[in-house]
């Protein structure tokens, strides 16, 4: 590799670290800061997280990556699902059981939440930002491969802390997306497997484990 | 848009969230810490008396906690006659006083803080700001206090 490749890469290497930083601190901010410290004007945390999405659609066209490459597509859906199904349904399985091994059946109320109906768009999102963009800048810093894949657990894990449970559980869950996003780059299979995992960890498991699925300063009350 | 450009937005977006993130904290300190309370308390023989003010709402009553060598004691209105606090034009009403007072201490020296309660963010947080300087004071065997502090005069 000549001087002029090794700059050029590590120059590469270097900007897509930024950008993820960037836009992790971006979600850090809204849940540390906005959502915990402006009680009244909460809404303005769409500040930091339309920042966020502008600076990753910004990227998106200097990348040259179109919404296919992203993994907004259809044609590989039903591979992408096989690859997720069995770990989504061991996920699903192990929340249940240690929720009925914790509180018993859940309760029907809980299981018609209306809260529960935004899920999938929430989930759709968070897998655009997380695999979409981070895992591809990871890829571009580091390649596919390991280093790639736990950045992408830990930054998700990171997201959820203080949290521990649900900072544990997207760890594992992010190491599972982010690998599979590296073979079948499909959002809307990561999308469906989000949305099971994350209903189920609503119902299933008692609030006080999993705190509300609060995180940031509202863990803390 | 280039890569160039794409490293001026990220340098944008950086600057623009500090600025945000510091907005946010300088407004959430004032909102949460303002600086209009004031008071000033001594120990006297049965106690810790003093005044509290604020000059925010000067005619409100401000809620006072009392602290001894660290520890919650009581908490109070501040709401009893202090004529000369408005006759040295701390307040506007002499309705600003507090009286604590203190039985059960072991014999030696103690420190007590005096604090003013503030609510915020719709009365889901409470903070303290300490009124004055710390007061230090003595008991003896009898019970009787004293007022082991050097500062005579109000502090804000």
């Amino acid at each position: 590799m000549s001087n002029q490749q090794l700059a050029a890469t590590t120059t590469s290497r270097t900007l897509a670290l930024a950008e993820i930083v960037s836009v992790a601190l971006s979600c850090l901010i809204a849940e540390w800061v906005f959502l915990s410290f402006l009680s009244r004007y909460r809404w303005l945390v769409i500040v930091p997280l339309l920042l966020a999405v502008a600076f990753m659609v910004l990227s998106q066209s200097a990348y040259g990556e179109s919404a296919r490459d992203l993994g907004f597509r259809s044609d590989n859906l039903v591979q992408t699902l096989r690859l997720l199904i069995w770990p989504t349904l061991i996920a699903v399985i192990i929340i249940f059981v240690v929720g009925w091994y914790l509180t018993g059946p859940p309760s029907l109320p809980r299981l018609l939440r209306p809260r529960l109906l935004v899920v999938p768009a929430w989930a759709l999102f968070q897998q655009y930002a997380l695999q979409g963009f981070i895992n591809r800048r990871a890829q571009v810093a580091f390649g596919k491969g390991v280093v790639s894949v736990l950045l992408v657990a830990v930054v998700f894990a990171v997201l959820h802390l203080p949290n521990p449970v649900l900072s544990i559980l997207t760890l594992l869950g992010g190491l599972i997306w982010a690998a599979v996003y590296q073979r079948e780059a499909n959002l809307f299979a990561l999308a469906a497997s989000h949305t099971v995992a994350s209903i189920s960890l609503a119902i299933a498991l008692p609030l006080n484990v999993i705190n509300g699925l609060r995180v940031g300063f509202k863990y803390f009350g | 848009m280039t890569k160039a450009r794409l490293v001026n937005f990220l340098i944008g977006k950086s600057i623009l969230e500090t600025v945000l993130v510091s907005a946010i904290a300088v407004g959430f300190y004032i909102n949460a810490f303002p600086p209009y309370f004031h008071g000033w308390g001594e120990a006297t023989s049965s106690g810790i008396a003093g005044w509290a003010v604020n000059d925010n709402a000067p005619l409100d009553r401000v809620t006072v906690q009392l602290f001894v060598d660290g520890k919650f004691v009581a908490t109070q209105t501040a709401n009893l006659s202090r004529p000369d606090v408005a006759v040295a034009g701390w307040a506007k009403d002499e309705w600003h006083g507090y009286q604590f007072s203190l039985s059960k201490f072991t014999v030696g020296t103690h420190e007590a803080r005096i604090y003013a309660l503030h609510e915020s963010g719709g009365s889901t947080r409470q903070t303290l700001q300490l009124l004055g300087d710390p007061i230090n004071f003595a008991t003896d065997a009898a019970g009787v206090i004293t007022d082991l502090s050097t500062s005579p005069t109000p502090h804000r």
